[in-house]
């Protein structure tokens, strides 16, 4: 006899959950009433226009700026805790530690007069890190994995390109072992060459260190190749979510055919 | 026999809300079951619908109606309305999707593209490689391909690749969406082969062939959805 019963497969508690998360900003609706859970290792898209409100969401969630009503749980220490009822300098300490942002400008994520290593380094010693031979191999490590070679160690990012400040970025935030990734139009502004070999970085490092990640992307081919689920935006509002293959092959909402209808086959 | 799959119930229809909200219905009510060790081929005329059902039952595809019982170890997960994770799961250890075109990611290499699957199930490194060099090389691939980058190789050799990596470590349940088209009478031996191998090794298949001499080695049991056909 068929049962679906799966009792056998214990879930573990998702690192995040959002619940009911608002914000307005006086009248206007920057994102409306949404709710998911994020699980360990898992990588969520959330994808939409711009105005769609996919920015807005993402400040909230991670902890930058307070949504009008609604919470964000993060699991920390086993226990979830309620992200805007912590003391300010307690969230500032676990945006640090436990969790990290790409922004889609890298130098907004980046100290522009700070050495690639210094960059990379800083994040170590935030952590508690204090052996300058260690916080160098490991920044050494890290500029490797993330394809910058090692004579630019001591050069500043403003001597970089911008897919090399890209990279830089996301091995400073990386670097501390995070259990969240939030990334904003990660691949924004790059050549298309530049892009894949980003993708192809950020795909194998989620992997492999078993990070969940919030990524915000207008580009569904980027989607595609790094989030297991989709949440797609309009006006504020989630209209529709799903597996990522699922959303995109057989959408159901007029505004996610019009956005899977409109990329050009390349 | 052990039941891999039961289909039960499937409804499907495409609504187009930007072409005037045209409704496409597809086919109605279809149930079926396969059991371990059968190869269930998929028949009809065009666009009556098969790829479409195949695609339901990978959880690609929503059916309007109906679910889709697939075995995951000792129970069973219906695709339909069970949470991504679970799919995801399922897809990764119960349940996999073959078709001729290779999903060629930026830069990852023919052999690793292989060993993925293999890997993402707990499988030794060493191992992994040793099968899917085995694996490429049944299938004929050069091995001066295997370290490149599928991105730039012909149509059937990108075909080899996606078939070694699905073939390596066959799922329990293989849905196969025309896997032979377009190879050479000699390759597509090969693959004809591989089926038989995974169904003997108690692996279900439910596959789409258009090669009626294929479709003859392949089946032990067709399913016609001609029957199915829902109303225009």
């Amino acid at each position: 006899m068929l049962n679906s019963s799966i009792d056998h497969l214990k879930d573990p508690e998702p690192i995040l959950i959002a619940n009911k998360v608002t914000k307005h900003y006086g009248e206007r609706i920057g994102c409306e009433d949404v709710s998911f859970s994020l699980w360990p290792g898992e990588v969520l898209g959330i994808v939409g226009e711009s105005g769609s409100g996919k920015s807005t969401l993402l400040r909230c969630l991670a902890g930058i700026d307070r949504p009008t009503s609604g919470e964000i749980l993060f699991r920390h220490n086993d226990k979830p805790i309620s992200l805007f009822d912590i003391p300010e300098p307690t969230r500032r300490k676990l945006m640090r530690t436990e969790w990290g942002i790409v922004h889609q400008n890298p130098r907004d994520g980046l100290r522009m007069d700070v050495s690639a290593g210094g960059n990379v380094g800083e994040r170590l010693m935030d952590r508690g890190d204090r052996h300058y031979g260690k916080i160098r191999a490991s920044a050494l490590d890290w500029l490797t994995r993330v394809e910058i070679s090692e004579d630019r160690i001591d050069d500043r990012p403003r001597q970089f390109s911008g897919g090399m400040q890209q990279r830089l970025q996301i091995a400073r935030v990386l670097v501390p072992e995070p259990r969240l990734v939030f990334m904003d139009e990660p691949t924004g502004g790059l050549d298309v060459s530049v892009q894949a070999r980003l993708l192809d970085l950020l795909r194998v490092l989620v992997r492999d260190l078993g990070i969940a990640a919030v990524i915000v992307t207008h580009d569904l081919a980027v989607a595609r190749l790094l989030t297991d689920r989709l949440m797609v935006m309009k006006g504020g509002y989630v209209v529709e979510e799903g597996l990522t293959d699922q959303v995109l092959d057989d959408p159901h909402h007029a505004y996610t055919q019009l956005l899977t209808s409109a990329v050009l086959a390349a | 026999m052990t039941t891999m799959l039961k289909a039960e119930g499937l409804t499907k229809q495409f609504v187009l809300h930007n072409q005037n909200s045209v409704t496409l219905p597809v086919f109605a009510e279809v149930s079926f079951s396969v059991d371990q060790g059968e190869a269930v081929i998929l028949h009809g005329q065009s666009g009556v619908g098969k790829s479409t059902l195949l695609r339901i039952l990978y959880g690609n595809y929503r059916p309007t109606k109906g679910h889709v019982h697939v075995r995951h170890g000792d129970a069973f997960i219906d695709i339909v309305t069970a949470t991504p994770r679970r799919v995801l799961e399922a897809r990764r250890k119960s349940i996999g999707f073959v078709s001729q075109f290779l999903r060629v990611i930026p830069r990852v290499k023919a052999i690793d593209i292989v060993k993925d699957p293999m890997l993402a199930r707990g499988v030794a490194d060493d191992e992994a490689t040793r099968r899917a060099s085995d694996m490429l090389a049944r299938l004929n691939l050069p091995e001066r391909l295997w370290n490149l980058a599928p991105s730039t190789f012909s149509g059937g050799e990108q075909q080899r690749v996606n078939i070694a990596r699905s073939f390596v470590d066959p799922s329990p349940i293989l849905l196969l969406d025309e896997p032979t088209a377009s190879l050479d009478a000699a390759n597509r031996d090969v693959v004809v082969d591989l089926i038989a191998e995974a169904r003997q090794n108690g692996s279900a298949i439910i596959g789409i062939f258009h090669d009626e001499a294929v479709r003859d080695r392949v089946a032990t049991r067709r399913l016609d959805l001609t029957a199915y056909k829902a109303a225009a």
